[in-house]
């Protein structure tokens, strides 16, 4: 009998792959978002605000996750925009094998990747998949203690997004306990309140992400 | 739920190893996992009973090792071990902290032969 020490992380693989994908995404300068949240919390409601804001201006690319169908992603396309599916079948979350289906199919440089995650707030959390980072959208319905209950993708989400803030009224949720929710698992977020049926407080997000393209555009012609 | 695709990566990598290192038998996996992950020993153990087969862990058991989550505080310099991932620091409160341990998800080291 013997022992050999091993001292590899269990998705080293996917790691790799993540590693791989993000070097792809970085040489032709996309700005990669990795979007999660529960069914239902509004992350294709999310995204088309999004590229109703910025499609005049950046080329933008959507890579929707789903289990199964391609229900939002005939929706996007009718925007005008490219848009990939990615079907997952029995898996819960997107990996960065998954995410490598989608490079041989990009047909230009694309200034913004969106993609859209499976629905799930547990899974998705723990599978870079080469992204810049994790946005996660938490809706007023879902209640202001989501964040201490799902605490790992709180902590790794770069930016919050609290939405469907014109529910609020019918709803019992309390948009400062959620922010201290939020804070208590990330200090560090950065955190929206919208409404993406209405389309209220869009403008900073757009504002944000604009910031983001245009810090990446710069370093690149730098470099 | 996700345990299934990340049982499967843990018997790939075991198998890899054993393989590079001779070993026909893998009798244990002794695998660290921090407390904040989301992945659960037991879904762990129900995945890898059929997972294994035919390869050379089928006769395996894991060795799970829990790694608790440790924070040093940036404003009062303490260290801390926490049961809940609130990442706010117990002694002064300030959520200036920096984690030094919980996220882990890797094996330490296989036995057979």
């Amino acid at each position: 009998m013997k022992r050999i020490k091993i001292l590899k992380p269990v998705l080293v693989s996917n790691q790799q792959r993540a590693k791989e994908n993000r070097a792809v995404f970085d040489r032709m300068n996309s700005l990669v978002i990795n979007i999660i949240a529960s069914p239902g919390a509004g992350k294709t409601s999310f995204i088309k605000n999004l590229i109703l804001g910025l499609k005049e201006r950046y080329r933008i690319l959507v890579v929707e996750g789903d289990i199964r169908g391609q229900i939002d992603s005939k929706s996007i396309s009718l925007l005008g925009v490219d848009v990939i599916q990615i079907n997952t079948a029995t898996e819960c979350h997107l990996d960065a094998f998954m995410t490598a289906q989608v490079l041989p199919k990009m047909k230009k440089k694309y200034d913004l990747i969106l993609i859209e995650n499976v629905g799930n707030l547990v899974c998705p959390a723990e599978f870079d998949i080469g992204e810049d980072y994790k946005l996660a959208i938490l809706s007023t319905p879902e209640g202001d203690d989501k964040p201490l209950k799902y605490p790992l993708l709180f902590h790794l989400a770069r930016v919050v997004v609290i939405n469907k803030i014109d529910l609020q009224p019918y709803v019992d949720f309390s948009t400062d306990r959620a922010k201290i929710n939020i804070k208590k698992e990330n200090p560090r977020a950065t955190i929206f309140e919208v409404s993406a049926r209405t389309g209220q407080g869009f403008e900073k997000v757009l504002r944000h992400v604009q910031k983001e393209i245009n810090a990446r555009n710069r370093k690149k012609s730098k470099s | 739920m996700h345990e299934f695709g990340v049982t499967k990566a843990l018997v790939d990598l075991c198998n890899q190893e054993a393989a590079k290192n001779d070993i026909k038998k893998v009798q244990k996996i002794h695998l660290k996992i921090g407390r904040f992950t989301g992945f659960s020993p037991d879904s762990i153990v129900f995945y890898f009973e059929h997972l294994k087969n035919k390869t050379r862990c089928s006769n395996a058991s894991i060795v799970f090792e829990e790694i608790p989550i440790e924070i040093e505080c940036a404003s009062c310099r303490k260290r801390n071990t926490l049961e809940d991932p609130v990442l706010l620091c117990p002694n002064c409160g300030s959520d200036r902290i920096h984690l030094i341990s919980g996220r882990e998800f890797f094996v330490s080291s296989i036995e057979g032969e």
